[in-house]
């Protein structure tokens, strides 16, 4: 059976594919993971962890539009699958019924 | 900014290319792109490029990286392995010839290194070896002689220069003087006792620096106070707990020396380890040696200066000589200068050539070195051509692959792999062979040789090794299987062209240039020293056994004398100042002569012995008389040898006066010539007198043949009564003297054993040639018996091939080894001829070992039936 479990790098960048819609490939998500969070990262570590959501079937990819600033290459663009967006509701809800659980919190 | 260099790093992008995916290149190259030029637009273009090389190491991940992942690759690889270990496994012998053939290369290439490797590793612990020199002397003589000496004796003109070094050369830190109290030839293990407790221990002397300069470890007491003064003394571990039961129990008690002296334990230190060219149980101050309270062993003083760091010897030199040359002592007529040598080369470089230190055990350590890499050489040259026979075999092999679609390099990779795996087999044998016959070799060279399985390095130069033999021995079969042209292959057998035939028959003629070079040498080395220990001395070596005198065995000697006599088992006792065999002592001024010319100088070797010398030795005596108990006036009577006669020129000598030091007499007899120490040196003048009553030199004593152990027991009797204060300690004539050619006999033997080796390695690199001729030959020969030939004529023209190859390597190498082996003897004054049945002897031994290997094929060949090989066309 394959993992299924995700960590929390993995849950970001899932997340940015999403937000980035049409722009989500590996160049512009580590551009829009240091802006968002302010830590650095390498195309190579994002471009790994895509490969792997991809293989756990979160992600889905195909190749799109090329541009003369990337001499004319095309790039991967992924977009979200539907066990992709179960599996990231999954996460969100397990956080909120944490949340809601902690007293410091619950009462406002 | 110009737009000139503004695109991204062209290495950084190649590197990415070769070991990223093909499928990825695209989106990755692209989105790097789009990333420098993004962060050349916010920055520097320099940072950009830094940033580009950097995504593209992140981008090493196990997802990105093809070729170990690669499935293609892998599967090749593992292809190549099972198809190379089946091929290996599908024809044994030629496997097992081949694999095994290397090993023994590889082991004895392993052995002689390791050899080599601990000989060079001499003298080289000391922390500050780098600085350390010893002293030697270049003298002219006046007719212009360069002699040259590592003596530095303290009492010529040079004294006062080497022992103010110190203050007179700034870059002279500091000195020692060594000297040992063991050397001949005076040198003997001297007696310590404490209460009951008697022990015979060599020792040296040496100054108050030497712990300071060199680095013997010391284990109790203080390294400053080790040998202070005159009454100190300095122990090795082994001699402290001879007399005590700790090292540190040692410290501060005294040590009685030879029945005379007392020495005061200031120092205990961890044994000489065994790179140690210096050798001593236990170390006095060398002012005892100077002020003559201990005897000198020989005129041999080492000095040794510990140099600044970063002075230049060659300066140092200098100066030492410009200091020197006011103050030589202008009427001895020799010209002295100093020179330095490095103290760690003082085993290794221990002759002189003109005056400057060369030779010595050197030539041996590069003597060894060539014949390693001779070895390593000829066992790949076997693989290579073992392998290149081979091919007849794989012709078909590789021409369907080839058909099949398959590229030369994949080809050469199949085989390099294929030969890579059996060196590494080979590898494997030799290092097996190598740790299991380690200790057999220790045994044979008299060395104490680890494998170093700990040091990086070794391994680190084993793989380096592995990949020289295997790329070596497996690069030309390897291109060679892989240019066969499939068309003419499947259509016939491997016809090879006459260029490569050529390149094959030359590797066997260099191969066994090689061997019958290292087999002459064996000859040559095993004869000259079978003839140093068999030829005849001029005196009976056999049955003599020689005893130091010490104690009461002067003062009592003709009692001694008497009661030996009588004891079952001795023939005969007598005396002499200097062993027999080897007598080093010489002088030339104190011996003067009737009709002895103004200047002329005769090197005497001066011997004083009891009446009866010249019977118990059976020397000859040619003119004359020998000395006789009898006869009152003997005792101022002298005998000299031919030698001698001849150097001082005189006839009729029997009568004539002669003197030694203030001793004068007549010439009563003339002795034949024999040899009074190494092989290697002339014999020299020799002048005999009578003295019973020295204080030192040795008993001789002759045992009855076949009677050695009642005339030891005896003399154990004998002596435990005389001098019990000793104990008895004797020495077989004899084995003392094949101890004077340690060094030849080792060398003799290792030669024996690695000629044999390389013969055997190169007789297994024709066997394979062999074969593979009788491959290519089967038609030729099917032919030649239909249409008559008999047996003998085939054997014969298959042999002839080899012979002729062989025959031809003879002849290449006669004469360089003629040359070389000349060299060699040069350096024995009495030493065989180089005849020319030695080098027949090689030859017939080497053609005669060709036939026996090429007789098994030429046989077969002879025995197939022609109607067999010739039916398929």
């Amino acid at each position: 059976m394959k993992e299924t479990r995700l960590g929390e790098f993995e849950e970001v960048i899932l997340l940015l594919v999403g937000i980035l819609e049409e722009d989500a490939y590996a160049f512009k998500i580590s551009d829009e993971f240091e802006a968002q969070t302010g830590r650095s990262v390498s195309i190579g570590a994002v471009h790994s962890t895509l490969n792997r959501l991809s293989e756990k079937g979160f992600l889905n990819s195909e190749m799109g539009a090329s541009s003369p600033e990337r001499g004319g290459r095309r790039k991967r663009i992924y977009t979200i699958t539907a066990l992709g967006h179960r599996v990231l509701t999954e996460a969100k809800d397990f956080r909120v019924s944490l949340w809601n659980q902690f007293p410091g919190l619950a009462n406002g | 900014m110009v737009k000139k260099n503004n695109t991204p790093p062209k290495l950084a992008e190649r590197l990415l290319l070769w070991f990223l995916k093909e499928q990825l290149a695209e989106e990755v190259l692209g989105d790097l792109n789009e990333k420098f030029y993004s962060e050349a637009a916010n920055g520097s273009l320099r940072r950009a490029k830094l940033n580009y090389w950097h995504q593209v190491i992140h981008y090493l991940r196990p997802f990105a990286i093809k070729s170990i992942s690669s499935k293609t690759q892998n599967t090749m690889l593992i292809h190549h392995l099972k198809i190379g270990l089946r091929s290996i496994r599908s024809s044994k012998s030629y496997s097992i010839i081949n694999i095994s053939g290397l090993a023994l290369g590889l082991a004895s290439f392993l052995f002689i290194m390791l050899w080599v490797n601990d000989e060079l590793q001499m003298d080289n612990f000391h922390s500050k070896s780098q600085q350390l020199y010893n002293v030697y002397q270049t003298i002219e003589e006046q007719s212009g002689n360069l002699n040259g000496s590592p003596n530095t004796p303290l009492s010529n003109a040079g004294a006062l220069l080497l022992d103010s070094a110190e203050s007179e050369i700034p870059e002279v830190k500091m000195v020692n003087h060594y000297a040992t109290g063991y050397e001949f030839p005076w040198g003997f293990p001297k007696t310590f006792r404490r209460g009951k407790k008697l022990f015979k221990l060599s020792g040296s002397r040496a100054s108050p620096n030497f712990f300071k300069m060199f680095d013997y470890t010391v284990i109790a007491g203080s390294k400053q106070a080790a040998i202070k003064d005159i009454s100190s003394i300095a122990i090795s571990r082994k001699m402290a707990l001879l007399f005590f039961d700790s090292p540190e129990e040692a410290i501060g008690k005294s040590l009685n020396y030879e029945n005379n002296l007392d020495f005061q334990v200031q120092a205990v230190f961890e044994d000489a380890p065994q790179h140690s060219s210096l050798e001593f149980d236990y170390l006095i101050n060398i002012e005892n040696q100077i002020l003559h309270k201990v005897e000198w062993a020989s005129h041999k003083i080492i000095t040794t200066y510990l140099l600044e760091e970063g002075a230049k010897p060659n300066q140092v030199s200098q100066k030492l000589n410009a200091y020197l040359a006011n103050r030589q002592d202008e009427s001895s007529g020799k010209n002295i200068r100093i020179g330095l040598q490095p103290f760690k080369d003082q085993y290794l470089v221990s002759g002189f050539d003109n005056g400057k230190p060369a030779n010595g055990k050197m030539a041996y350590v590069k003597l060894f070195i060539a014949v390693a890499i001779f070895i390593l050489i000829v066992a790949c040259i076997n693989f290579m051509n073992l392998s290149t026979a081979r091919s007849v075999k794989k012709g078909k092999e590789v021409a369907v692959r080839k058909v099949v679609g398959s590229s030369k390099g994949l080809l050469v990779q199949q085989f390099l792999s294929e030969f890579l795996l059996m060196t590494l087999m080979a590898f494997f044998l030799a290092i097996l062979i190598v740790f299991s016959l380690l200790p057999a070799f220790n045994q044979f060279t008299g060395k104490q040789i680890e494998l170093p399985i700990t040091e990086l390095w070794f391994w680190g130069s084993l793989l380096i090794l592995a990949f020289i033999t295997s790329f070596a021995a497996g690069a030309y079969p390897s291109l060679f299987l892989s240019a066969l042209i499939p068309a003419k292959t499947l259509k016939g057998a491997v016809r090879f062209s006459n260029r490569s035939r050529f390149f094959q028959k030359g590797l066997v003629v260099f191969q066994f240039c090689l061997s019958i070079l290292l087999l002459i040498a064996t000859v040559v080395f095993t004869w000259q020293t079978n003839y140093i220990s068999n030829s005849h001395l001029g005196y009976n070596k056999e049955n003599l056994i020689y005893l130091r005198i010490e104690g009461n065995l002067n003062s009592k000697y003709n009692l001694l004398r008497k009661r030996l006599t009588n004891m079952p088992g001795i023939a005969m006792v007598d005396r002499s100042s200097e062993a027999p065999h080897a007598m080093n002592f010489e002088v030339s001024d104190p011996i003067n002569w009737e009709g002895k010319e103004d200047g002329q100088i005769v090197n005497f070797k001066p011997v004083s012995v009891g009446f009866d010398f010249t019977k118990i030795m059976g020397l000859q005596v040619v003119e004359g008389r020998t000395f006789n108990r009898n006869i009152a006036s003997d005792s101022n009577a002298f005998m000299v040898n031919e030698m001698a006669l001849n150097e001082m020129g005189i006839k009729d000598p029997i009568g004539k006066w002669i003197s030694a030091w203030e001793k004068k007499g007549r010439i009563i007899g003339v002795i034949k010539d024999f040899h009074t120490h190494s092989f290697r040196q002339k014999i020299k003048p020799l002048v005999i007198d009578v003295k019973e009553d020295l204080y030192f030199g040795e008993i001789i004593v002759r045992t009855e043949v076949g009677k050695t152990k009642e005339a030891l027991a005896s003399m154990e009797q004998i002596f435990e009564e005389i001098n019990p204060d000793y104990p008895f300690n004797y020495q077989f004539l004899d084995t003392e003297y094949m101890k004077l050619y340690k060094s030849e006999e080792t060398v003799s033997k290792l030669c024996n054993l690695f000629a044999g080796l390389a013969i055997i390695i190169s007789c297994l690199g024709l066997l394979g040639l062999s074969m593979f001729s009788a491959q290519q030959r089967t038609k030729e020969m099917g032919i030649r018996k239909v249409l008559g030939a008999n047996m003998t004529h085939i054997i014969t023209k298959f042999s002839q091939e080899f012979i002729v190859l062989v025959a031809l390597a003879f002849l290449i190498t006669t004469p360089l080894a003629w040359l070389l082996m000349n060299h060699w003897l040069q350096g024995f004054a009495y030493r065989i001829d180089l005849s020319w049945w030695i080098f027949a002897l090689a030859g017939l031994v080497i053609v005669s070992i060709t036939l026996l290997t090429v007789s098994f094929q030429s046989y077969k060949v002879a025995m197939v039936n022609p109607a067999r090989t010739l039916r398929s066309e």
